[in-house]
């Protein structure tokens, strides 16, 4: 047995041990022993955004209490890294292009066969940063783009974002992951730094304003063959992340495919998906037919 | 060719279901489509007089996916009603039901509490160990008290086990006593004595 | 086991913590390899990463109970053949029937003493986990 030692906010390893252990079931991320200095500044941080001065106050709150929703939404801003730029997790888009999308051409019955544009949502989409990275590497580098149409949909709750989004301006934060090339041939500089996704672009991806737990307002996306659902799931409590889950089961193709954001995993959440390995990592699919 | 702007089209599916009465969807909840079935329930959302109807369906649906759908619906409705009526299914044969019934009761802090005296007390230990998953799960502040009593009192060594594996998280140096206890009381289950003495030093900080 | 064989890995499917503890600490003691998973979805997601000698599965665990579990590693997209144990508190023959019908090889009722649970998994597991 370690011995028990006190550290920063006040854990000892059993505290450790027992965080992890509760924050390993709810959300599926395991933080080995080796991450103790980056997790107790965090609870620390958490504990002191709370009412309780301790520890053992704190997290049975977070455990029983009607407050551990909002508690629950803090601690995964603390240990977990959400920030939004271009070609983030990109090798989730790499999957795409290499495996997802030829399947998608395939069941759908090939180029002289489908019915229909493929479709990709983007949910959250934030401030359009993944929409229109999607958009930039399905047009550089999927050798069918020629071929077949390709709808591209960006959703939020926030109109805030949304705004943002349909502007399309961005700086240097944003693009650090561009490619100088693909930034002249798809964004103009508008000053100050900025650079504005071409119109033409931005023209080709709608944009919409939805709540993922609204069933009603959900159905406004059917047969959508991938969709990209990234850290947004995590932060929901157990009924909404399974009606978001339902929701997204419903806008999307029999087979069709769903991205979660890396830390993620749907074995939190709902078992109406198959999961798929690919090269990539796991990726979820809508089963097809009505076993 | 290429990336295209979506078209809007006026009739974009076969069944407009936000047109679709609620009386139409309670219909709809025995097509013979599992993906129609799974639309009516989840489109019964914040219809109360399709309450029992959905109930039923949680007996009769033979898809687990399709019952998820259903109990994803009906567990928002945090009233004793349907908590009962979901309880009754942890004395399920069918381990799927029992399972889903355990999740669904532990998203309902407001009703599952007047349960617990019946559930805790039931002769079947297998209800009883399902009501501890529940418990495990529950958002609750008498959680804590239920399990303490369970470990306390009940005479099936599984149902104290699975209770001080749910107790654990939450558990000081009050509980050390109690668990000790529970050792003492069955001192021929492996299982119950091992996880005592892993647990005691980081209750009691003698580690 | 000698110095020069891979242990034998086991995944361990439990949605109790302790339990996932108990047999942890028996199987690594003996010298197997051991990984975790919380319910049968995760199971099946880890299972379709890494492969495995045998595997522990626990019957009642949300979002995926032990039998669709087992169903799941045996299909196709895991298409694992190794042994499955089925451990559960619940102790009726129907209940044994049914694991051995979606394709556990041995089912016991919880709890599993330690030199029982060792025995069976060295045995489950001879002549897998070390190379040709």
């Amino acid at each position: 047995m370690a011995r028990a030692q006190a550290v920063g906010a006040g854990l000892t390893d059993a505290d450790f041990t027992r965080f992890a252990e509760y924050f390993y079931k709810r959300t599926g991320i395991h933080f080995a022993s080796s991450k103790r200095y980056f997790v107790d500044k965090r609870i620390e941080a958490c504990i002191r955004q709370s009412p309780y001065d301790n520890f053992a106050g704190w997290f049975a709150a977070l455990r029983v209490n009607e407050r551990s929703g909002a508690m629950h939404q803090e601690l995964i801003n603390q240990l977990t890294v959400n920030e939004t730029y271009f070609l983030r997790e990109d090798y989730q888009f790499d999957a795409m292009l290499s495996t997802v999308l030829p399947n998608v051409l395939r069941d759908r019955g090939g180029v002289a066969r489908i019915d229909g544009p493929v479709k990709i949502l983007s949910l959250p989409c934030s401030t359009g940063e993944e929409p229109y990275s999607i958009a930039l590497r399905v047009l550089e580098e999927w050798d069918r783009i020629d071929d077949v149409d390709v709808e591209i949909h960006g959703a939020d709750i926030d109109s805030d974002v949304l705004a943002k989004a349909t502007h399309a301006s961005y700086g240097d934060r944003s693009l650090q992951r561009v490619p100088k090339p693909w930034l002249h041939k798809y964004f103009a500089p508008i000053g100050a730094g900025r650079y504005q996704v071409d119109e033409a672009i931005r023209s080709a991806v709608t944009l919409h304003r939805v709540n993922v737990c609204d069933t009603p307002a959900m159905r406004v996306f059917r047969d959508f063959d991938v969709v990209f659902c990234r850290n947004v799931l995590i932060y929901f409590d157990e009924l909404s992340s399974r009606r978001a889950a339902e929701n997204l089961y419903g806008a999307m193709r029999p087979g069709g495919y769903l991205f979660l954001g890396h830390s993620e995993s749907m074995s939190r959440i709902s078992p109406i998906f198959t999961p798929t390995r690919l090269p990539e990592g796991i990726v979820y699919q809508r089963p097809t037919g009505a076993k | 060719m290429g990336l295209v702007r979506k078209k809007i089209t006026g009739q974009p599916e076969q069944i407009t279901w936000e047109r679709l009465s609620a009386d139409a969807l309670r219909a709809l909840l025995g097509d013979p489509d599992p993906d129609v079935r799974r639309e009516a329930a989840l489109g019964l959302e914040g219809v109360e007089e399709a309450v029992p109807d959905l109930l039923t369906r949680v007996i009769l649906e033979t898809e687990p996916n399709i019952r998820d759908s259903v109990l994803t619906t009906v567990s928002a409705y945090d009233t004793e009603a349907v908590a009962g009526a979901l309880a009754v299914h942890l004395a399920s044969d069918d381990a799927a039901l029992r399972t889903a019934a355990a999740e669904a009761l532990a998203r309902m802090p407001r009703s599952m509490p007047a349960l617990l005296p019946s559930l805790v007390a039931a002769p079947d230990h297998d209800v009883r160990v399902m009501t501890v998953m529940v418990l495990a799960d529950l958002i609750h502040p008498d959680t804590g008290y239920w399990l303490t009593r369970v470990i306390r009192d009940d005479p099936h060594p599984n149902v104290v086990t699975a209770a001080i594996d749910a107790l654990l998280p939450l558990a000081t140096a009050e509980h050390a006593p109690l668990l000790e206890a529970a050792a003492r009381r069955f001192p021929d289950d492996p299982f119950l004595r091992f996880t005592v003495q892993a647990a005691l030093p980081g209750l009691t900080g003698t580690a | 086991m000698t110095a020069t064989e891979t242990p034998p890995r086991v995944l361990i499917v439990d949605d109790a913590a302790t339990v996932r503890m108990y047999h942890r600490t028996l199987l690594t003691g003996a010298g197997f390899e051991v990984d975790e998973s919380v319910n049968g979805l995760e199971a099946v997601e880890v299972a379709m990463s890494a492969s495995y000698d045998l595997f522990l599965v626990d019957v009642n665990m949300p979002k995926m109970n032990g039998y669709i579990c087992v169903e799941a590693l045996r299909s196709g997209a895991v298409g694992s053949d190794a042994p499955v144990v089925m451990i559960s508190t619940e102790d009726r023959q129907r209940d044994a029937d049914r694991a051995y019908a979606v394709g556990a090889n041995l089912y016991l009722g919880k709890p599993v003493a330690g030199e029982r649970l060792i025995r069976i998994a060295t045995m489950l597991t001879a002549g897998r986990g070390t190379p040709e």
